[in-house]
């Protein structure tokens, strides 16, 4: 081994170099003070690198990757297709339902008022209603913005308003309004969807045709 | 060698590879916050993966190569954030000034020269190893070294001189 090969060994990785590198080191003096410099710039990376790690990470990490529920691909799969039904149904079920319709009239026209001549929230009254109707409001939906009861179609809804991540969001829960299909409505701008439950059925209307099925998929997981 | 039960080997990999892993993260993300998920994220990849694995001399390239793609996956959903404003761990170092001019010197790399550098120093991989867990030629891995530690030389030489110039002129 001559000196070029022995540096560029040493460049390369200076703590493994062979017996036939170590023994050229030996035997050449600007070599071996190269190598010396070398592993004393090793020994500084390794210094840097080895910054500490944080406490309880690695307990944290391992729960983590132990308790996070798995999605086969068996069931992403029939989501996917299940989503795909739905959009393709929306698709077809473009018509234009009146009392979707009237969901967006009443955010359009009569919401502010509602809220302005609104009570204090009773929430034990909310999820009695969400009991009632047949669904569950999860946390995911959003912030609840208000919480109140109106008018709606001949009933009396439960209005509730929502900051979701698409955008502000209103449900007018309807306990005693049994529906057989969903029913879609598009107008001035929003998007409406009355959406059957086991209890009666939900107004959804919000700014995006994707904000209220998003929001329909957290009321069904939930 | 077969790889022994799930979680007793998955806890044996964690427990012995886990600091690597981290650190590696760290120096990829140059985040201590974009770091932990990183690893986090490679944790229950490397956990749902685990029954795939054949092989436990694997383990280590095959954790590696999980929190390199993982930075990856994140580095192109969010862009990285330079600096998490030192909110590092507090840590012994006997030279902290030296210690900082490394890491200034480290950062300054090409990402992947940093990137080999680091599998060889934190993983221990040779550059056969190295190449697989980047994806490059083994030539390549070993150019990248090799100019990695010729730019660090070249300045923390620098940096040397800097220091020095500057203890002459309060001297002077």
């Amino acid at each position: 081994m001559n000196c070029f090969e022995f540096r560029r060994a040493a460049m390369l990785d200076p703590r493994r170099l062979d017996t036939e590198a170590l023994g050229h080191a030996e035997r050449c003096q600007a070599c071996g003070t190269m190598l010396a410099e070398a592993l004393e710039l090793e020994a500084q990376i390794e210094n840097a690198l080895h910054i500490p790690v944080p406490h309880g990470l690695r307990e944290r990490a391992v729960r983590n990757a132990l308790e996070t529920p798995r999605i086969s691909r068996r069931q992403a799969l029939a989501a996917g297709l299940a989503l795909a039904a739905t959009a393709a149904a929306s698709l077809l079920w473009r018509r234009d339902d009146p009392l979707a319709l009237a969901g967006i009239d009443f955010v359009v026209f009569e919401e502010a008022q509602a809220i302005l001549d609104a009570k204090p929230a009773d929430p034990v009254a909310l999820q009695r209603a969400a009991v009632q109707t047949g669904i569950v409001l999860p946390a995911q939906l959003g912030e609840l913005r208000y919480v109140g009861t109106c008018p709606f179609a001949g009933t009396t809804a439960h209005h509730v308003v929502l900051k979701t991540a698409f955008g502000k969001a209103t449900l007018l829960l309807l306990p005693d309004r049994p529906l057989g299909a969903r029913l879609i409505a598009s107008a001035r701008g929003l998007h409406a969807a009355i959406s059957p439950t086991t209890g009666g059925s939900v107004v959804i209307v919000a700014d995006s045709s994707r904000g209220i099925a998003r929001i329909e998929t957290i009321l069904k997981s939930g | 060698m077969l790889v022994p039960g799930r979680r007793a080997g998955f806890d044996r990999a964690v427990e012995r590879y886990f600091g690597g892993l981290y650190r590696y993260a760290y120096w990829l993300c140059r985040n201590r916050w974009q770091a932990e998920d990183v690893v986090q994220e490679s944790l229950l990849r490397a956990w749902r993966a685990w029954p795939a694995l054949r092989e436990e001399r694997a383990l280590r390239s095959w954790l590696f190569t999980i929190v390199h793609r993982e930075h990856l996956r994140a580095a192109a959903r969010a862009p990285r954030s330079e600096n998490d404003g030192g909110a590092e761990e507090p840590g012994y170092h006997p030279d902290p000034g030296g210690t900082l001019d490394m890491e200034h010197a480290l950062q300054a790399l090409p990402d992947d020269s940093r990137e080999a550098l680091l599998l060889q120093v934190l993983g221990g991989f040779s550059c056969a190893e190295i190449a697989r867990v980047l994806g490059a030629s083994e030539g390549a891995v070993m150019t990248r070294l090799t100019r990695a530690r010729q730019a660090l030389r070249r300045q923390l030489g620098a940096a040397d001189e800097a220091t020095g110039t500057a203890r002459e002129a309060r001297k002077a």
